[in-house]
């Protein structure tokens, strides 16, 4: 279990022992409950005493499927609170195979330089100078570090955007196929990657110094436990391989809760031309592959690669939450036009949500019509190019609405929501609000507990109480590395003690029913929200666009109903 | 009476000769239940299908209508 820390100031690269009080964390309970500890909230986020850390899970690189997620972590530039990003791919396994337990990136470099950081098969780092990777593109950027490094190489690198410190800027990941599709989206920490002076992270795969499980026999057995529970699960027995995150286009709609038009109404007009089933069938018919894993270790296959009516290549894992910001936000019913803005998002290395809700704001302040796919792509071009109307976008959907003066835009704590209207599915609307993050799709999302009719989701009654559930196991899972799909098939009575029992033949110590989820998940929420304190939160940013609250969205016409008081109850812990 | 379903997931593909433009024509008795629309079309619960009209999930006890059309869909906790 080790630290690596590298100031980029003066170009050291220190080793450390994990310190006693983050032993047994990782991924996000790691990042948090250091940046808490170490970064002072109030710094500017695009300079020296601000740090990026990037942390695989805690059981990443081990036998454990689905773990290889890597959490990253630092100050947002996008909400100014703490923000941790975490990516799928081949990163969280390749640092776990190397028992790194965090790679710490401080200081800054000089104005103008531009690194690697590059981490050997012996777990050994270095700095490498990368000037003439500036301004590249992620792709092309890939391609050229596998030729120079091998195939067996994962990738965590920032395009033009990072580099332009855009705060809509992401940090993508590369997956299986070493295409670097996958990413740390969330609250522009590309941005801080590009002012540290980083172009990628660059690991070797085939670390085999992991961290010792210290009972490798009950670990064995009851990671077969968790996989049978995993895998018995219908969605990731059945939707997941089938259809990916894209068959909630179907629910949602159905629902009416799919924000679209800039979330003026609740079912896009022609959704079914980019919900997951039509998309299963374009890949099909196209020779595409609908069943992919994009990930290490893998097991569930919710990834796909999307090609075009030649057969090529256009993206890998085309996604709801990308489908709905690029298609249902912008009312572009079209997955060829939805694909292309995912790719270049990708290799430009900016987050699709916030982009695409970006262009939404734009559009309905009049700068383009609501499903010019043409106009869109050209938006998010100039975010490459770097125009001035390019860094607007590229400032995120806050800073468009500032720009065209218009105030219907749907953030909270300046990140933009996710694919589920707070008025039709009220418990996301407590999520959003109250999340440490900003608005936010994996934090705690209720969308399950509708559709299986456990929650009514037009009704305030019982949504405080399935946030705060959510948000507790959702804090905790991140914290092990494991993707969401896995992470949610073992949120069940069964699921939650197989998974103690497996953490505790990890750990070498006996878990109880309160230490996981709950006890770990409380812990690092609360740092969460102590380092947004001290930014200077209060429980006024802990709340909904006033529109919300106030326009009735089509087809239910309801408004947000959650009171601001049962809202600053979701923490009472 | 006859009911329009609409059926999305994976469950278009129990139904071989489905399109997704015209649905599939259920014919069920009155008063029929969500419980014996998804037993008439053999879908098992393993399947986590959820019955959806007019933007409301049903129970399995709720009564279908006639001249509504049915959504059967999947549960899927998020993505």
């Amino acid at each position: 279990m080790k630290l690596i820390r590298v100031n980029m100031s003066d170009k050291t690269i220190r080793v450390e022992d994990v310190p006693p009080e983050y032993r047994g964390l990782g991924g996000r309970g790691l990042t948090s409950i250091m940046i808490n500890a170490e970064v002072p909230p109030k710094c500017d986020p695009l300079g020296p005493e601000n740090k990026l850390i990037f942390a695989p899970g805690l059981l990443s690189g081990t036998v454990l499927p689905n773990t290889s997620r890597v959490s990253v972590g630092a100050k947002s530039p996008l909400t100014g609170g703490i923000k941790e990003s975490n990516a799928g791919g081949t990163m969280g396994a390749a640092l776990g195979r190397l028992g790194i337990a965090a790679v710490v990136v401080e200081g800054q470099a000089p104005e103008g330089e531009l690194y690697f950081l590059r981490i050997d098969q012996n777990g050994e780092a270095s700095l490498v100078p990368a000037q003439e990777y500036r301004g590249m593109r992620t792709y092309q950027l890939v391609e050229k570090i596998l030729a120079r490094y091998g195939e067996k190489t994962a990738v965590l690198c920032i395009g033009p955007a990072g580099e332009y410190k855009l705060a809509v800027a992401s940090i993508q990941s590369s997956d299986t196929d070493g295409h670097p599709c996958r990413a740390a989206g969330r609250g522009g920490l590309g941005a801080v990657m590009g002012a540290k002076g980083l172009k990628a992270l660059v690991v070797d795969q085939r670390g085999k110094s992991p961290d010792p499980v210290a009972d490798p026999e009950a670990f064995k057995e009851a990671v077969k436990e968790v996989v049978r529970i995993v895998k018995a699960d219908h969605m990731n027995a059945e939707v997941m391989p089938k259809l990916g995150t894209a068959g909630l286009v179907a629910p949602v709609n159905s629902m009416g809760a799919f924000p679209s038009y800039n979330a003026r109404r609740g079912v896009l007009e022609g959704w079914e031309n980019i919900c997951g089933e039509r998309m299963a069938e374009i890949i099909q018919e196209r020779g595409g592959n609908p069943t992919h894993m994009g990930c290490s270790q893998c097991v569930v296959h919710c990834s796909n690669v999307f090609v075009d009516e030649q057969g090529k290549y256009v993206t890998s894992s085309l996604e709801y939450e990308t489908i709905w910001a690029m298609g249902g936000m912008t009312g572009i019913a079209d997955l060829d036009a939805i694909a292309r803005l995912d790719n270049l998002c990708d290799d430009i290395g900016v987050d699709t949500m916030s982009t695409g809700v970006a262009i939404a704001v734009a559009m309905d302040a009049g700068y383009k019509e609501f499903g010019d796919a043409e106009a869109a792509i050209e938006m998010v071009e100039e975010i490459g190019r770097g125009t001035e109307f390019g860094r607007i976008l590229g400032g995120g959907p806050v800073a468009v609405g500032k720009h065209f003066n218009h105030d219907r835009v749907p953030v909270v704590k300046g990140q933009s929501i996710a694919a589920y209207d707070p008025r039709a599915m009220q418990g996301h609307g407590v999520t959003f609000a109250t999340s440490p993050m900003g608005a936010d799709h994996t934090a705690g999302n209720v969308v399950g507990m509708y559709l299986q009719g456990l929650l009514d989701p037009l009704k305030p009654e019982g949504q405080v109480e399935a946030s705060r559930f959510l948000q507790i196991a959702m804090a905790a899972f991140d914290t092990m590395g494991q993707c969401f799909m896995a992470s949610v098939a073992l949120l069940g009575p069964d699921g939650g003690e197989a998974f103690r029992r497996l953490l505790s033949a990890y750990l070498g110590t006996p878990l109880g029913p309160d230490d996981f989820p709950h006890a770990l998940g409380v812990r690092v929420l609360k740092a969460e929200r102590e380092f947004n304190r001290k930014a200077g939160f209060t429980k006024e940013d802990d709340r909904l666009p006033r529109f919300f609250y106030e326009e009735p969205l089509p087809p239910h016409n309801t408004v947000f109903l959650i009171s601001d008081e049962e809202l600053d109850s979701t923490f009472d812990f | 009476m006859k009911v329009r379903v609409n059926l999305y997931g994976t469950l278009r593909q129990r139904f071989p000769a489905y399109r997704p433009s015209e649905g599939i024509e259920v014919e069920v008795p009155e008063g029929a239940t969500v419980r014996d629309l998804l037993s008439l079309l053999d879908i098992p619960q393993s399947q986590g299908a959820v019955v959806i009209v007019e933007g409301r999930v049903l129970k399995a006890e709720d009564k279908l209508r006639r001249g509504v059309p049915v959504n059967v869909l999947q549960a899927i906790g998020g993505g």
